[in-house]
């Protein structure tokens, strides 16, 4: 449905604008390799010898979306996978990539945990074997787990609890998804850090960590035999799993606006609006991307000119499309000057959002959006971890790797009115979740156990 | 297993390739010595290009074809390290208007040019430098050329535009104090620095902020931008020699005075101070300790780097992080750094705990600055940081931006143009006897001053053990 929508689109789209098109150019993934070994592991190779640099990276299909009874479980787990196996010490196995000027680390999101290593090539050998030692062997004790959940709380600390922003972004995930997992803070709830133990850890390995549930993905200098023989020979063996547990709760939709407020100690406060939005891979997808543009993309975007230039009500303002597996979201927020007020901040974004679904943009406007996301992709092509990350992405979301072109091409194929029929579907006002961050009042008490004294 | 020096490395791995040939693995990867890191150009020189104006213009151009986009700036060698105290934050108040129209352009045209080309222009400043960029597709690499010689030699300073930007600017440093990393940071410089430059936010102070305008705006430019302190430098795809014409001409007739003077060097502290920032609210607390540090140009820039790469500056498996992190689980990151600016910055350890344990981290961390002197770097331990360094080089020049980024960077102080070039090798030649000077030298625990923003009713006590303790409003 999506790509009958968008050839015929394509067609009037490069009639009417072809003279704003960037020149093509040879898409860097175009000889991608993609390659099944006979345990189910997916392994995704890009070859090139541009830089004497290789970036090697695991994606695992299970993020906090996946987690039913432990939150925070994927990233803490995500922390256990350096702290030692059957024959490497705790942090070794970052200690071996460091001292050899490799760059080691890891991330989790709702949708998938993802472990990197970019290196000079020389080293492959080694990451490979690392990575298999601890996929094989992963040791995980009481007391290593006494001492990363110590680490994770203090990131949760560092990020959400003294962080005005991640204090608002949590009480908008909460706020925006009542039944769906999503709601749940990726670094988990403090309680569950606190309590999780060693077993559950273990349970979550055995459930996720299996061969048909990797992709390896590879970009940079190196060679795809070589690479091949050697993943053959060290994560063959890894077990394959015959069932793989998903949280299947859905959203259901919403009937009618929510709205949060939540106090923290600042001086500035913070606005911030979401509305449920199409998972990702979804035909609107390049329309909504272009609104977010629109909203957001320098300073001719909408809400630089509404909030921060023409009137001055906020420090920042922008808006975006964010599309996870699941579900998507479309959000908007403004960082309130100390000197302006949150509600002219609110007021100015639904202002905002309603005119992008009264009237359909002006073509200047639609030309400058497609343009500048035209040029993030093609830009965005440089480093090898990118090119990477670029076919791992597109491998677990859409199980191939789209073509630049075919991504050029539908953005390009969005017109106006697509931007305006997006907006009024998803970006209804009874759909929409607000959530302020203000400071405390004169006299306010904090709730019992928040942890302040009363302002 | 042990990392080795080169060339016994060399022996080593051609000894491991053997045993690979007989398809046999004796032993893990790990196990086996490291293969010899493997010869490449840093600076491929038959795509770059450089030459100096009469007037004093250096300039860098690196083509690399291999993405149809480009970036094209203007960087200065001075920035807001020579600003009086009480003009501070003028520079970022000029890069920002710089931005905000230019030649016949007012702020909303420039921008809708920018705008309508998908590119960026960005113009900033820091303590060492200001810098104005243009990127795009190469296909609008003359709009652009035009875009950033406007901006860089005919800035408008309009009057209601510094307005708007005053007060954004007053705004903006009112809610960063929200942040209390960034509170941390000001509260560091101005206990190590009181009375200089460093001492106060880059950004200025409301009070500095309040006496800028337009004028103020065009002196500054005027004084920074000249040709003598100036650097024009392109990467990407584009015609080389078409680029370097365009170059000569529009920057060639440019004239101006002679690069403004360094700001004074900083004050040495002379003794510990404890300064408790109060934030009642927070359950973790932000924490830096430090001391005068050394410049960009120190002569023992390298071996600082090195030691500090084992301390603290070295990702996962420095010393700070084993400790701290790994077998305390005390904090998410810590880090060490020798701050290097055109004056000595700050040597500083930088991290964050839950209230209850600042007494205790402190003291671990005041250990480890003993134990790097007692204890200074092995043989084993520095050859683990020069091959770290020298790896992490090659990947952080992996893009023509970033090889033309750091060719720059070098130019800005005035460092010799083939450090790249030489960077391994002498990375490699540093001795253990060198960092165990410099961390005689570079180190004192009983000097360092120490900064905590959190509440304090419950860290005083925590810290009165380290000596007198300053209790101050956010």
């Amino acid at each position: 449905m999506r790509r009958g929508r968008a050839a015929t689109a394509l067609c009037a789209a490069l009639l009417l604008a072809s003279a704003a098109l960037a020149a093509p150019f040879e898409d860097p993934v175009r000889d991608a390799r993609v390659t099944h070994l006979d345990n189910g592991l997916t392994v995704l190779t890009l070859e090139d010898h541009g830089t004497p640099v290789v970036s090697f990276q695991i994606w695992v299909r299970v993020g906090s979306g996946d987690e039913a009874r432990w939150s925070g479980l994927a990233h803490l787990f995500e922390h256990m996978m350096f702290r030692g196996s059957k024959h490497l010490g705790k942090e070794e196995h970052s200690r071996l990539i460091e001292e050899r000027g490799g760059q080691i680390n890891a991330y989790t999101t709702r949708d998938q945990t993802v472990y990197f290593t970019n290196i000079t090539p020389e080293h492959l050998p080694l990451v490979v074997a690392l990575e298999a030692e601890r996929l094989a062997n992963l040791d995980v004790s009481e007391e290593s787990l006494a001492d990363e959940r110590q680490v994770v709380i203090e990131e949760r600390r560092f990020r959400t609890e003294n962080d005005p922003q991640g204090r608002l972004f949590e009480a908008l995930m909460a706020t925006t998804f009542q039944a769906h997992p999503y709601r749940v803070p990726t670094i988990g709830w403090m309680s569950d850090l606190e309590k999780v133990g060693v077993a559950e850890c273990r349970e979550f390995f055995d459930e996720y960590y299996a061969a048909n549930n990797l992709v390896v993905s590879v970009a940079g200098d190196f060679d795809t035999e070589e690479l091949l023989g050697l993943l053959h020979r060290h994560l063959g063996g890894l077990r394959r799993a015959e069932h793989i547990e998903r949280n299947p709760t859905e959203e259901p939709p919403q009937r009618g606006e929510r709205r949060a407020t939540v106090r923290h100690d600042v001086v500035g406060p913070i606005v911030a609006m979401a509305w449920h939005a199409p998972p990702t891979g979804h035909a609107d997808a390049e329309a909504l991307d272009v609104a977010s543009e629109i909203l957001s993309s320098g300073r001719t975007s909408r809400l630089y000119r509404a909030l921060v230039y023409d009137e001055p009500i906020a420090l920042g303002a922008a808006g975006g499309y964010w599309e996870l597996a699941r579900a998507g979201l479309f959000f908007t927020w403004a960082q309130v000057r100390p000197d302006a007020s949150a509600v002219t901040a609110e007021a100015r974004l639904v202002r905002e959002i309603e005119r992008l679904r009264s009237e359909p943009p002006s073509e200047a406007e639609l030309a400058k959006a497609k343009r500048a996301l035209e040029v993030g992709l093609i830009a965005g092509q440089g480093s090898s971890h990118a090119l990477a990350s670029r076919i791992a992405q597109d491998w677990i979301s859409f199980g191939r790797i789209r073509p630049l072109d075919e991504r050029l091409a539908a953005i390009r194929a969005v017109d106006a009115e697509d931007v305006q029929r997006v907006a009024g579907t998803w970006l209804v006002p009874t759909g929409r979740t607000v959530v302020q961050l203000l400071p405390p009042e004169p006299g306010m008490e904090p709730a019992p156990g928040s942890g302040g004294p009363p302002p | 297993m042990r990392p080795v020096r080169p060339a016994a490395r060399l022996a080593a791995a051609a000894l491991a390739l053997v045993c690979a040939g007989c398809g046999l693995f004796a032993k893990p990867a790990w196990e086996r010595p490291p293969p010899p890191p493997r010869a490449t150009d840093v600076v491929p020189e038959e795509r770059l290009h450089r030459e100096e104006l009469a007037n004093g213009v250096r300039v860098l151009v690196l083509e690399d074809p291999r993405l149809p986009a480009f970036a094209l700036g203007v960087v200065t060698r001075r920035g807001a390290g020579i600003e009086s105290p009480a003009e501070a934050g003028v520079a970022s108040f000029t890069a920002e208007l710089m931005e905000r129209g230019a030649g016949e352009r007012s702020a909303l045209e420039l921008a809708g040019i920018v705008d309508a080309l998908g590119a960026s222009l960005e113009v900033g400043s820091d303590w060492d430098a200001m810098s104005a960029r243009v990127s795009g597709l190469s296909e609008d690499g003359d709009a652009l050329f035009d875009v950033l010689a406007d901006v860089v030699l005919r800035p408008r300073f309009d009057a209601d535009e510094a307005e708007k930007v005053r007060s954004e600017h007053i705004a903006a440093l009112r809610q960063a104090a929200d942040d209390p990393a960034t509170l941390l940071g000001w509260h560091f410089a101005k206990t190590l620095y009181a009375g200089h430059r460093y001492g106060v936010p880059e950004a200025g102070t409301p009070e500095t902020l309040a006496r800028l305008d337009g004028a103020a705006a065009r002196a500054f430019h005027r004084r920074v931008f000249t040709p003598a302190a100036s650097i024009v430098y392109a990467s990407g795809d584009f015609e080389p020699e078409a680029l370097l014409e365009r170059i000569r001409t529009t920057y060639g007739a440019w004239q101006g005075p002679p690069p403004p003077e360094l700001g004074p060097p900083p004050p040495v502290p002379a003794a510990r101070r404890i300064v408790i920032v109060d934030r009642p609210d927070l359950g973790q607390a932000q924490v830096a300790l430090g001391h005068e540090g050394i410049a960009r140009t120190d002569p023992r820039r390298l071996e600082a780097q090195l030691l500090n790469t084992a301390l603290g500056g070295g990702g996962f498996s420095s010393r700070l992080m084993g400790r701290i992190r790994a077998d305390e689980g005390l904090t998410y990151g810590i880090y060490s750094q020798f701050v290097q600016r055109h004056r000595p910055g700050p040597f500083v350890v930088s991290t964050f705990t839950r209230v209850p344990k600042v007494g205790e981290l402190l003291g671990g961390v005041l250990e480890e600055l003993e134990r790097v002197q007692a204890e200074p770097p092995s043989e084993a331990e520095l050859a683990r940081v020069q091959s770290q360094r020298s790896g992490q080089f090659a990947l952080a020049l992996e893009t023509s931006r970033e090889v033309a980024g750091a060719l720059v960077e070098l130019d800005i102080y005035g460092l010799p143009p083939d450090s790249l070039d030489t960077y391994r090798h002498r990375v490699w030649a540093v001795t253990p006897e060198q960092t165990a000077a410099v961390a005689r030298e570079l180190i004192d625990p009983a000097r360092c001053s120490i900064v905590v923003v959190g509440p304090a009713e419950a860290l005083r006590p925590q810290l009165e053990p380290f000596g007198p303790v300053e209790v101050v409003e956010p």
